[in-house]
C-alpha cells in the first residue's frame, strides 16, 4: 500500500469505486423496477361487456334487474332500454323504489313512461326513473346501455362497454 | 437473583466480554444499572437515565408505549390467524367462520385481534393529540434537536395504522369487506387522469377479485406491519437523539432558575453510566443526578406496567365483545345502509357532503371529500411544526398559553372529525338518510 500516493492507483481506485457503486445502484433499480413492474396485470380476466340477458318475451312489463350485469332493463310494451346500477358517485349498486304512480315525460325529445327511481345505500344519492342525478352526491347521471337483439337466437343483449344517450330505445318490430 | 445483593460488581473477563449470561432488573450499583441497559439488545430503544418527570403518569399518559404494546399484541393474535385463514375468494369467508365457530379459541384470538386494532387507532390518536397540546414536537434547548421529524414520522405510521385497518377488514370477505373496498377504491379512482391507473394497482384488475384480496393480504400480514416496525423503531431512536421525551427540555428551562451546581464523580452518556474515574462535569439540566433516576428498572417497571396492562384490558374485552361476522360477499347487492368501521364514518360523510356544482361543472364529493380534504388534513398536520412560531421555552408543557390560538384549531378539527364519526354512527340510516336516534328507520326490504 506503499503506492497509494500515485495518482494512477487514486484514479482506478476511484474508478472501480464509481463503477462498483453504479453496478450497485443500476443492479438494484433494475431489480426493484421488475418486482414493481410484474404487480401491474398484463391480462385481467374480466366478465363479458356484452351479454345475452334473455328473450324479450321474458322481460315483464315495467322493471326488471339484472344482478350479474348490475343494470336494470326497462319494458314499456315493445320497447326496451336499459339503465346501470352502478353509482356515479363511488360504486355502489343502486336500488330501485317503485313509484305510487307511473309518470309519463319526456326525455331528450322521446317519450318516456317513469315507473321507478333510484336511491344508493352508500352515500344517498338519488336518482330519477331516467337515471338523471336529483340529489346527493353523484356528480352524473346514470349511464344507458346499447340494447340489441342477438342474431342467432334473438335474445337480447346488453353492451356494457356501450354508453347511449337518453334518447336510446329499442324497439321490436 | 439473591446472589446478586451481596456480590460486588464482577470484572469482565476480558474488555467487552461479559461474564454474566442475564442483566438484573434489580441494579445493585448505578453500574449494573447501566448495564441492564448496555448490554441488553432487547432495551436498545431505552437511555440508561431518565428525566424523572418524563416518566409521570399525567404528562404522556404512556399513549405510545400502550400503541406500542397494541402493536405487539397484534403481531402476537395475528400469528395463530395466519395458520388458521386462507386468502382465496372461495374459502376465506368459510376459514374466517371456522375461526369464530369451530377453532378451540379461535373466537378469542380474532376478537383480541380485532379489539386491539380497534383500540390501536384510538391511541395513536390519542398519543398525536398529547404531542401536540404539551408541544413535544417542538425542538427545545439541546443541540441538534430535530423533533419535527419524529412527528412526521409519527403522522405516517398513524397512515400506516389506519391502512393496516383497512387491508384487515377486508380479508374475512363478507359484506363489509366487499363493498369498503369498493367504496375505497373507487375513491383512489377518483383521482383526475391517473386515479383509475391507481385503483387497478391497488386491486389488481379492474373487479374486486382473488387478485385484490392477495394483494390485501400481502400488504396486511408482511408490508406494512414491516414498515410499520421499522419505523417504530426509528421513531424510538429519535426520542433518544433528540434528548428524551420533551419534558426533558423543561428541566433546563427549570435549571436557570435553580442551578444545581457543579456534581462530582459521574457522567452520563448514551453508552451508559460511569462512575469514580469520569472527570467532573456541571450538570444544570436533565443530567443533574437529582432529576434523574436509571431506566432499569424505573422505566423498564412502569413500560412492563403499561404492556400488562394493556394486554389485560384487551383480553378481559375481547372475552365479552364478540366479533361481528357479516353475509359473505356479495357483489350483486349493497348492504343498505352500507357503513364504513366507525374510524373511517367521517369520510364517508364527507365524501356524501362535498359534491360540488358550478354551473353545469361538477366536481365529485369521492375527489373532493375523499382524496382532496383528507390530504390537505395530513399536509397540513405534517408542517405543522414548521408553522409554529412560539418560543421554543414552551416545549413539553400541557397546553402553554402561547400555543392557545393553535390548540383551539387542533381541538376544532379533532372535534369536527368527531361529530362526523358520531353523525355516520347514531344518525344515519338507509340510503344514507338522516335519521334521529328516536326515530324508526323504515322498512326496507333487503333485497330489490
Amino acid at each position: 500500500m506503499s503506492d497509494t500516493t500515485d495518482p494512477t492507483q487514486t484514479d482506478r481506485r476511484n474508478f472501480l469505486l464509481k463503477l462498483g457503486t453504479g453496478a450497485g445502484i443500476v443492479a438494484i433499480t433494475a431489480q426493484t423496477g421488475a418486482s414493481l413492474r410484474s404487480l401491474v396485470p398484463n391480462i385481467t380476466y374480466d366478465a363479458p361487456t356484452t351479454v345475452k340477458v334473455g328473450l324479450p318475451e321474458e322481460f315483464p312489463d315495467g322493471l326488471k334487474f339484472l344482478p350479474d350485469e348490475r343494470v336494470f332493463v326497462f319494458r314499456t310494451g315493445k320497447t326496451f332500454h336499459a339503465i346501470s346500477a352502478v353509482c356515479t358517485h363511488l360504486g355502489c349498486t343502486v336500488r330501485a323504489e317503485a313509484l305510487s304512480r307511473p309518470e309519463q315525460t319526456t326525455v331528450e325529445g322521446q317519450p318516456l313512461r317513469v315507473t321507478h327511481r333510484f336511491s344508493c345505500p352508500c352515500h344517498g344519492s338519488r336518482y330519477g326513473g331516467d337515471g338523471s342525478n336529483i340529489s346527493g352526491p353523484a356528480p352524473t347521471p346514470l349511464a344507458w346501455y346499447r340494447l340489441s337483439l342477438a342474431s342467432d337466437d334473438g335474445q337480447l343483449v346488453v353492451d356494457l362497454a356501450d354508453e347511449v344517450d337518453h334518447a336510446f330505445r329499442l324497439t321490436l318490430a | 437473583m439473591k446472589a446478586l445483593s451481596t456480590r460486588a460488581p464482577q470484572q469482565p473477563a476480558a474488555p467487552g466480554v461479559r461474564p454474566r449470561r442475564f442483566w438484573s432488573f434489580r441494579p445493585q450499583s448505578d453500574r449494573d444499572a447501566g448495564d441492564a441497559v448496555v448490554s441488553n439488545l432487547l432495551l436498545h430503544w431505552f437511555p440508561s437515565n431518565v428525566y424523572k418527570p418524563s416518566l409521570a403518569w399525567t404528562y404522556s399518559f404512556w399513549l405510545g408505549t400502550a400503541s406500542a404494546a397494541l402493536f405487539l399484541l397484534l403481531i402476537l393474535s395475528g400469528l395463530p390467524l395466519m395458520f388458521l385463514y386462507i386468502p382465496s375468494v372461495e374459502r376465506a369467508y368459510q376459514s374466517v367462520k371456522d375461526i369464530e365457530y369451530v377453532v378451540t379459541f379461535g373466537w378469542w384470538i380474532r376478537a383480541v385481534h380485532r379489539i386491539a386494532a380497534h383500540l390501536m387507532i384510538v391511541t395513536v390518536v390519542l398519543h398525536l393529540a398529547r404531542v401536540f397540546y404539551t408541544g413535544a414536537y417542538k425542538n427545545g434547548v439541546g443541540q441538534g434537536q430535530q423533533r419535527e421529524w419524529n412527528w412526521v414520522i409519527g403522522v405516517v405510521m398513524l397512515l400506516l395504522t389506519l391502512f393496516l385497518s383497512f387491508t384487515g377488514y377486508l380479508l374475512p370477505w363478507d359484506q363489509l369487506a366487499y363493498w369498503a373496498v369498493t367504496v375505497g377504491t373507487n375513491i383512489a379512482s377518483s383521482v383526475p387522469f391517473i386515479g383509475p391507473t391507481i385503483r387497478e394497482l391497488l386491486i389488481g384488475g379492474r373487479a374486486i377479485e382473488q387478485a385484490t384480496l392477495i394483494r390485501f393480504y400481502v400488504l396486511h400480514i408482511i408490508v406494512l406491519p414491516g414498515a410499520l416496525g421499522g419505523l417504530f423503531a426509528y421513531h424510538m431512536w429519535r426520542i433518544r437523539k433528540d434528548g428524551g421525551l420533551a419534558r426533558a427540555d423543561t428541566a433546563a428551562v427549570l435549571a436557570e432558575k435553580r442551578p444545581t451546581g457543579v456534581t462530582a464523580s459521574k457522567t452520563y452518556t448514551l453508552l451508559g453510566v460511569a462512575s469514580g474515574t469520569a472527570p467532573t462535569v456541571t450538570a444544570t439540566s436533565v443530567e443533574a443526578p437529582d432529576l434523574t433516576v436509571n431506566a432499569v428498572p424505573d422505566l423498564t417497571r412502569r413500560a412492563l406496567i403499561v404492556i400488562l396492562g394493556t394486554f389485560a384490558l384487551i383480553s378481559i374485552l375481547a372475552s365479552a365483545i364478540p366479533s361481528p361476522l357479516e353475509e359473505p360477499a356479495n357483489a350483486l347487492v349493497t348492504p343498505n345502509p352500507a357503513k364504513a368501521p366507525w374510524y373511517f364514518l367521517w369520510l364517508q360523510e364527507i365524501v356524501t357532503d362535498t359534491t360540488i356544482r358550478i354551473g353545469s361543472f361538477t366536481i365529485n364529493g369521492a375527489f373532493l371529500g375523499g382524496v382532496i380534504l383528507p390530504g390537505a388534513l395530513i399536509g397540513l398536520l405534517t408542517v405543522w411544526p414548521w408553522m409554529d412560531r412560539t418560543p421554543r421555552s414552551v416545549t413539553g408543557f400541557w397546553f402553554a398559553r402561547s400555543r392557545r390560538t393553535q390548540n383551539l384549531v387542533f381541538t376544532l378539527l379533532l372535534l369536527l372529525i368527531i361529530a362526523f364519526t358520531i353523525v355516520g354512527l347514531f344518525l344515519r340510516g338507509p340510503y344514507w338518510h338522516f335519521y334521529w336516534p328516536w326515530e324508526a328507520w323504515p322498512n326496507i326490504p333487503g333485497r330489490i
